[in-house]
Parts: structure tokens; C-alpha cells; sequence
């Protein structure tokens, strides 16, 4: 595989095709967890492996998977990583298994893997397919970080737990609770669609690209 | 024929190995993983009671919580209840014990430890509480729950053993912002702590 595929894959992953900002998709985890800074990093980083090894599993057996039942097996793989994700959490990282709660096994919900595994790993080889979902992933991890610094430096006054800002901040208790993830999200998607406007109207009929 | 086996007997074929391979896959993964598991649920709980009971410990270190737990504090099933004392000079001087109910968004369960004689509260402690983060959810702050060490029972008689200041009596400060969290918290260590002793004078 050439060196521009890699990068075009990343490129529509992280930017032209961001999971969350262009396809709206996961909005839900977005919403949830991003109050801190660490809970999304684990969030995002549990997205990217579930995504790239998905994808590059349903790619491997893409030619022998008869096509009428490849949701069902898609969902199956998807949610097997789900629970190894859990599981490895649970053994070796017992405080942010807790901190996530219920938001981990939830990641199977998230449509940011069926649909990239749909719209991807279906019709590409294994490696691309495994760089899709680690783009994808990081995308999204991205989004969350950027919502993430923002509603922890305000509501906590602190950057990854570390305490930056005083007892001289009063903490925005709006930040803490999940509204304000929509108000942030709102102007980043903004943001992030102002930048992109040009392109957008020059591919008119909004063609989706895989 | 052919059909039939096209569209009915491959799929079902290869769903059943693809289940097959995940389950073995999982069911490795979960046997691998179990007594990591089940040690970290276990160094979580000996934290709770050590803290209640103000025993130092190390956080982190699983090892020396066993130690210092198996050292220091013993357990009874009383009905249902699994409940914990530190012994003095071979005499129980506490008792550690679960407390459950309901807060604003979900479930609450805490420990709470009070001396052998009712009297004082030495600590207590919340295991699992769904509040909001950053309002309801410092209850799991030490400020907060470093008010209760220490607070004498005294002679209260109806059960109403936590008062908020600024009300008359009161004995410890609530969060502000989260009113609904903090009185549930009150209604439930007081319920909670008013069943032990009756119990347990009741004995």
C-alpha cells in the first residue's frame, strides 16, 4: 500500500470524514464522558481499538462472510472486542472502569464501528480497513478531548486531574452536567464545518465518501 | 437443492463457527482475567473498611491492604449482612456495616463504622453512588466525608443522628447546589445507623 492511501485515510478519518463533526455519528459517548479529560482519552482510545480490530477482522473474512447475514456477524465480532475492552479494564484498570460505568459495554451501540465497518471494511483489504478504523478512532478521540479540555477546565478548573486554575475560579456547575456538552459541541461543529464550507458546496448532492 | 443450501446452510454453518471462535476467544480472555478481577473488588472493599475504621493504608498496593486488613479487622454474617469489627484487647471496639438506599440519581451503598458503645461515628464511607459529578457526586470527597469521624451519637434516641448546620443541632455542613443528594444521604446513614444499634441492642 502507497504512502498517499495512508495518508488519504487519515486524512478523511481525522478531518474530511470526521466520525463526529461530519458524519454526526457517536454523539452519544460524546455527550457522556466528556466532563473529563481522562475518561475520554480511555473512551476514545477503547473506540479505536474496538473500531481497528473490528474492522480489520470483518475485512479478513469479507470474500467467505455470505452477504444477508453480515450484520448479524458484524455485530457479533464488534461486540466480542467490546468485552475484551471490558474485561481488560475491569482487571487492570478498576477506577476507570468505574468512572466509565455503564459507558463501556455501550460502546457496541456506538455507530461510528458498524458504519465504518459497513461502509469500509466490507469493500477493502485487511490493512486499510485496520488504518480506517484507527483514523475513525481518532477522530473521534480527538472531538472529545477538544469538548473535554474545555468542560473540565471550567467545571473543575483542572487539565487531566491536575489542578490549574485557583480557588479564585468559581466552577461553572453547567459544565459538569451533560448540557453543556451540547453547547460546545454545537460550536465545534460549527467551527469545524465553517472550515470545511468551500469543499462542501463544490461535492453538492452531499456524495458520501467511504 | 442447491439453493436451499446457499442461502440456509452456509450462513447458519458459518454464524455458528464465527460464535464458536468469539465464545472460546472470550471465555479464554475471562478465565485469564478472573483473579485479577476479583482481587482488585476485593482491595476495593478492605479499602472501604479501612477507611471507615481510620486505619492507615498504602492505596495501590494490594499486597500490604491484605496484610494490614487480615491484621486488624474480622467479619460476621449477621442475617443477610456481612458485618466487620476491629477487636481491642480481645473486646470488639467497632463495628463496620453496609448501608443502602436511594440518593437523587440512583442507588447509594456506604460503610459506616461506629464504636462498640454507639456512641461516636468513626468514619464512613460511599462504595458505589451514580451523583452528579462535581454537585451531588462530592459526596465521595474526603472533606465531606472526613465531617462524620468522630461525631458523637450521644443519647439521640429517635434516630435523627446527622443534622445539617445551619439547622439547631446541627453537626455537619451539606453541599450547596445539591440539596436533594445531601438529604437523601442524611435520611439514609441515619435509617442505616439507627437499624444497627436497635438491632444489635436487640440481640
Amino acid at each position: 500500500m502507497d504512502k498517499k492511501r495512508v495518508k488519504q485515510i487519515f486524512k478523511s478519518g481525522i478531518w474530511d470524514d470526521n466520525p463526529v463533526f461530519r458524519q454526526v455519528i457517536g454523539i452519544c459517548s460524546s455527550l457522556a464522558v466528556t466532563n473529563l479529560l481522562m475518561s475520554s482519552l480511555i473512551m476514545g482510545l477503547a473506540l479505536t481499538f474496538v473500531t481497528a480490530f473490528s474492522e480489520l477482522t470483518i475485512s479478513i473474512i469479507r470474500k467467505f462472510t455470505p452477504k444477508h447475514i453480515r450484520m448479524v456477524v458484524q455485530v457479533l465480532i464488534i461486540s466480542a472486542f467490546v468485552i475484551i475492552v471490558d474485561i481488560f479494564l475491569k482487571a487492570y484498570y478498576p477506577e476507570m472502569s468505574k468512572a466509565l460505568g455503564p459507558y463501556v459495554g455501550l460502546i457496541i451501540t456506538n455507530c461510528i464501528i458498524m458504519g465504518r465497518c459497513e461502509a469500509f471494511a466490507q469493500s477493502n483489504p485487511p490493512i486499510s480497513s485496520f488504518l480506517d478504523g484507527i483514523a475513525s478512532g481518532l477522530g473521534y478521540t480527538m472531538v472529545l478531548l477538544m469538548i473535554a479540555f474545555i468542560r473540565e477546565l471550567m467545571g473543575f478548573g483542572s487539565i487531566f486531574g491536575i489542578q490549574l486554575l485557583g480557588n479564585w475560579w468559581t466552577r461553572w456547575t453547567i459544565m459538569v452536567m451533560p448540557p453543556s456538552a451540547f453547547f460546545i459541541m454545537g460550536v465545534i461543529f460549527w467551527w469545524a464545518r465553517s472550515k470545511t464550507e468551500k469543499k462542501e458546496e463544490k461535492k453538492e448532492g452531499g456524495k458520501v465518501t467511504a | 437443492m442447491k439453493d436451499f443450501k446457499r442461502k440456509y446452510i452456509l450462513p447458519i454453518l458459518f454464524t455458528i463457527i464465527v460464535t464458536a471462535v468469539t465464545t472460546f476467544l472470550l471465555a479464554g480472555i475471562n478465565y485469564l482475567t478472573t483473579d485479577a478481577i476479583a482481587l482488585n473488588e476485593e482491595t476495593t472493599l478492605r479499602s472501604t473498611i479501612l477507611y471507615v475504621f481510620n486505619i492507615d493504608y498504602p492505596s495501590g498496593d494490594a499486597k500490604k491492604i491484605e496484610e494490614i486488613f487480615t491484621q486488624h479487622v474480622k467479619s460476621k454474617e449477621v442475617g443477610d449482612k456481612t458485618i466487620y469489627y476491629i477487636e481491642d484487647r480481645n473486646e470488639i471496639s467497632a463495628y463496620a456495616f453496609p448501608v443502602d438506599g436511594v440518593a437523587l440519581w440512583g442507588s447509594v451503598h456506604a460503610y459506616v463504622a461506629i464504636s462498640s458503645d454507639y456512641n461516636e461515628i468513626l468514619g464512613i464511607d460511599f462504595v458505589s453512588q451514580s451523583e452528579t459529578p462535581g454537585l451531588g457526586g462530592r459526596i465521595s470527597e474526603a472533606w465531606f466525608k472526613e465531617q462524620f469521624r468522630g461525631l458523637k451519637l450521644g443519647d439521640i434516641q429517635d434516630g435523627e443522628y446527622i443534622v445539617y448546620r445551619p439547622a439547631p443541632g446541627g453537626n455537619v455542613d451539606g453541599i450547596s447546589g445539591a440539596t436533594l443528594t445531601s438529604n437523601a444521604i442524611r435520611e439514609l446513614l441515619n435509617k442505616g445507623i439507627y437499624e444497627f444499634i436497635s438491632e444489635q441492642r436487640g440481640l
